[in-house]
């Protein structure tokens, strides 16, 4: 009986775990529908939380072009390797072929990661070779891959490297006109949501939450052929002078339009191991100098407004010295009797202290600040000097002689080629531009026709036969122009032997269509005067932008100014 | 009348072919091999590629399985029940013989800090996924040997226990305690069906959760994974990981999944993604619908055992019914642990889900249990309509 019942399962046990058996499914059942349906809204969340991420896509930022619109920096697609800290961590591994590949120090990168373990990105290295982001991705290292960056790449190097500047890394404008324009030129990464893995590689694309902008390109003021002239020019005669620097800006007359800004000593924007920020100050703006002599122009067109004065007026300058309370102002030598014209022509300093004398201080402090000495030029460099020039409340008898001559202002480069085109614009300031308008400019009447036509007529001369710029000449063309030779003020003193050998002028004179500063800071050999080192620079310059601008010749025989009537200039 | 209604459907059952096979385990089984092989390769794809260049690696190794595990099957279906009952004690040796080879160093190989598998060739076999079929074929046949001593303890239940702890000391050293709670469960529910005294099983039953409760609290890494069970949001990086990334992956499915291949969870966040966790990323691809489905393929499969089990003792066929239910509390104990570790209900165990998960020892021992199930079926089919 009792082996009986153990032959067969008692239905009571069979139902038994039959029950468990089912109501062990069953509760799988209500299980899978808690999680699937009830509580599907946290568990996507907790899985949103670890799987969506925002990614941002990089745009490229816009060009900068010359005015005629050859690239002047442009931007190149390019690969940067990041990581997964993480997950590279747990590759330890691999590193050896990865820190091989990127030429990093296994110590380093275990530095690194250490210091981003709580971190979901890191950048291994920026801007490899497409070769060497081919490899890295080879590898297959766990929590490694690539980002699309872009590279910025000056096609002009160091003919532009001032003037253009450069970008970061991150493509953030640093230095010239990439930060000047920088909001401009810059590109706003778009935005997407990403669903990645967990070695996060980016599997799908969710949604767009932005778009990427592209930044817009820039066309700028710049001519790269005069840029290039200047670039080299300036380069040669800093070599051959041992120069210690030098400067050259070339401004289209009519639209106030940069065409040349160089600096010398330059730099490759392109050699980021050259970047030492001693290199790339744009010294053409940033810098003061005393402008000596190139002055003396400004101080003659107010006698001249002031009416006391014109270009036939006499001044003795015998005996080429004079005394101003406790000092003594000379001229390099004794010129005698000159006219007004005759003192811009033979450079003479009593001349211009006395005519300087002879007006009043509002006058020649309103003709100062009409030109732009002391206000910025509106170019928008980034660390561009105003300059100082003091009020004439406070100037004494010494200070009005010596400003007569161009001591005790200080004015950048850029600022002095803006005055000039006052002169060569008929008394018309324009702004200065660094970008490429469409010639609509609004120009700003700072001295009568009449008083730039003479003062104009007068720089003609100190560059012909006789006069101190004669070294300034081109050929077929005639050009007005002033040379100045600066004793440099080292320590709060003048130096005797360290000086700024200046040239500012105008081509041609008749039809003035360009405008050239040439400043080359302490020449040692060769001599130091403008006339000698800087005006040779400016001839050189201009009879090759004459030439690439196709501006018809003005005096066929070399240098024979040519008088013209005021009543046949073109009105600006 | 009744009588002759009940005759003749049995006759027609086993009449419209004396040598077909049943049809529910054949179509439940022959269903979740498809499925699981579509999810294998789902589950696998990237993981295959990312590891070997291929991303089919993974499924073509499973299509191998399968077609070994089916010629296991068509053969074990076609033998004689007699002989399995006779080879029970050898088929015990065998069992113990593999699991001390597996320990043996310079045979086992030792792969994330347990040695569960030889190798054999470009194959591991996993011996500890057979002796559970062995173990269940040994303890059917010293049921039916000792039903005049079972109910007395020392002869009885003794001379199994002494069988289930050496088994179960040799699975500890691997270590593997999910295949030792598989056996020992089903061996308990063989024991309770097989008529064992109550007093003597409950005192079985306490013996088994003492011993389960010691060994969790003696084993760090084994507490810590029942606490992460318990609280897998507590500590959802390290060790409630697992768990967390698998419901993560139920509740993405929703009702209709987020659909075959589209998987998050698959990419490298879920763990064992094609084996042990396999559910979890059906249930994302295809939502509750699909869970259910699986559910239900499953239950057709353990509740048609205890159907051929109960048929089989009303032949009179004591083996094949104690076969059948051993097999039957076995694929009953197997997915309701894997199921239940996918869905956050039990702490993490290194269980397949068979016919599912990838892995060819799994896949073999199951298909040799269903052959046992297929064959029983028939015998007991067959010899039921020759006795009328």
């Amino acid at each position: 009986m009792s082996n009986r019942a153990q032959t067969k399962t008692s239905s009571f046990r069979h139902w038994t775990v039959l029950l468990l058996v089912v109501s062990g499914l069953g509760l799988l059942v209500v299980r899978a529908v808690y999680l699937q349906v009830l509580s599907s809204e946290y568990l996507q969340a907790q899985g949103n939380a670890r799987h969506l991420r925002v990614a941002e896509y990089n745009a490229v930022r816009g060009m900068i072009l010359d005015r005629n619109g050859v690239p002047l920096a442009i931007s190149t697609p390019v690969d940067s390797v990041w990581a997964h800290p993480p997950t590279l961590m747990q590759a330890g591994g691999r590193w050896g072929q990865l820190t091989a590949l990127l030429d990093l120090d296994r110590r380093d990168l275990s530095d690194m990661l250490a210091r981003h373990a709580a971190r979901e990105f890191m950048y291994l290295k920026r801007h490899v070779t497409p070769e060497i982001a081919k490899r890295v991705m080879a590898l297959q290292v766990p929590g490694v891959a690539l980002q699309r960056e872009y590279r910025r790449y000056y096609p002009a190097g160091a003919v532009a490297g001032h003037i253009i500047g450069f970008t970061n890394i991150d493509d953030q404008g640093q230095e010239g006109l990439e930060l000047a324009y920088d909001e401009r030129l810059r590109a706003i990464p778009g935005k997407k949501r990403v669903l990645k893995d967990r070695l996060g590689n980016i599997v799908e694309s969710v949604e767009s939450l932005s778009l990427p902008i592209p930044g817009k390109d820039l066309v700028v003021s710049l001519d790269r052929r005069i840029q290039y002239l200047a670039y080299r020019e300036l380069k040669r005669a800093v070599a051959a002078h041992k120069a210690r620097a030098a400067w050259a800006i070339v401004l289209d007359v009519r639209t106030g339009e940069v065409l040349a800004m160089v600096n010398e000593p330059g730099f490759n924007p392109n050699n980021r191991a050259d970047l030492r920020s001693a290199l790339f100050r744009n010294r053409a703006v940033t810098d003061v100098i005393e402008p000596g002599s190139t002055l003396k122009p400004f101080t003659i067109a107010a006698a001249l407004e002031s009416g006391k004065y014109t270009p036939d007026s006499l001044i003795d300058t015998a005996p080429g010295v004079i005394r101003i309370g406790r000092k003594t102002i000379k001229d390099v030598r004794n010129h005698g009797r000159l006219s007004v014209a005759g003192v811009i022509k033979k450079s003479s300093n009593v001349g211009a202290t006395k005519i300087a004398l002879g007006i009043s201080k509002n006058r020649l402090w309103n003709l100062l600040r009409g030109v732009g000495f002391g206000e910025t030029t509106g170019s928008g460099l980034p660390g561009e000097s105003v300059g100082i020039i003091n009020p004439p409340e406070r100037w004494a008898a010494i200070d009005r002689a010596t400003l007569s001559f161009g001591y005790g202002i200080s004015i950048t480069p850029l600022q002095l080629a803006r005055a000039y085109t006052a002169i060569a614009n008929d008394g018309v300031l324009v702004p200065v531009s660094l970008l490429h308008g469409d010639g609509g400019v609004q120009g700003e009447r700072v001295m009568a026709k009449a008083t730039a036509l003479q003062v104009r007529r007068m720089l003609e001369m100190s560059v012909s036969g006789g006069g101190t710029g004669t070294a300034a000449q081109v050929n077929h063309y005639s050009v007005a122009g002033k040379t100045g030779t600066v004793h440099k003020l080292i320590n709060g003193s003048y130096a005797q032997d360290n000086y700024v050998s200046l040239f500012a002028g105008v081509a041609p004179a008749s039809r003035p269509r360009l405008v050239m500063v040439v400043a080359v800071d302490d020449p040692k050999r060769g001599g130091y005067f403008g006339g000698q080192i800087a005006a040779p620079i400016f001839s050189k310059v201009m009879a090759g932008a004459m030439r690439l601008l196709n501006i018809s010749p003005d005096a066929p025989q070399p240098q024979q100014p040519t008088i013209v009537k005021a009543s046949e200039r073109r009105a600006t | 009348m009744i009588a002759e209604a009940a005759v003749h459907k049995q006759r027609r059952e086993a009449g419209h072919a004396a040598d077909a096979w049943d049809m529910w385990l054949m179509t439940s089984v022959l269903a979740l091999l498809g499925l699981g092989a579509v999810m294998v390769y789902s589950a696998s794809v990237s993981a295959a590629e990312r590891a070997t260049g291929n991303g089919a690696y993974y499924l073509m190794r499973h299509a191998a399985h399968i077609v070994l595990g089916l010629l296991a099957m068509s053969l074990v279906m076609r033998s004689r029940l007699q002989h399995w009952e006779r080879a029970g004690p050898y088929f015990l040796l065998t069992g113990i013989a593999l699991l001390v080879m597996v320990l043996l160093p310079g045979i086992g190989v030792h792969i994330n800090g347990s040695t569960r598998w030889i190798r054999l060739g470009t194959i591991n076999l996993q011996p500890s996924e057979l002796v559970k079929v062995f173990v269940v074929v040994y303890v059917a046949g010293y049921l039916v040997r000792k039903q005049a001593v079972l109910p007395n303890f020392v002869p009885g239940i003794l001379m199994i226990g002494l069988v289930i702890g050496v088994i179960g000391l040799l699975l500890l050293r691997q270590p593997d305690l999910g295949t030792m709670v598989v056996i020992c469960l089903t061996i308990l529910g063989m024991l309770f069906l097989g008529g064992v005294r109550l007093g003597h099983f409950l005192v079985i039953v306490a013996a088994g959760v003492a011993g389960t409760a010691m060994l969790t609290l003696a084993s760090p890494y084994r507490f810590e994974r029942v606490t992460g069970f318990l609280n897998p949001w507590a500590d959802p990086f390290n060790s409630g990981f697992q768990l967390v990334q698998a419901l993560i992956a139920f509740g993405r499915g929703e009702w209709f999944g987020v659909g075959l291949g589209a998987s998050v969870q698959k990419l490298f966040y879920l763990p064992a993604a094609h084996t042990d966790f396999i559910l979890a990323v059906l249930a994302e691809e295809l939502g509750l619908v699909g869970v259910l489905l699986v559910i239900a393929l499953f239950a057709v499969l353990i509740l048609r055992s205890f159907l051929i089990a109960r048929r089989a003792e009303q032949a009179g066929h004591v083996f094949a019914a104690r076969l059948a239910q051993g097999i039957g509390l076995l694929f009953a104990v197997q997915t309701l642990i894997n199921m239940g570790v996918n869905m956050g209900m039990l702490p993490t165990k290194g269980l397949t889900l068979p016919f599912m998960s990838y892995g060819g020892s799994s896949m073999l021992a199951s298909c040799i249990a269903v052959g046992l199930l297929l064959m029983v079926e028939r015998e007991v089919r067959l010899h039921s309509w020759a006795r009328h």
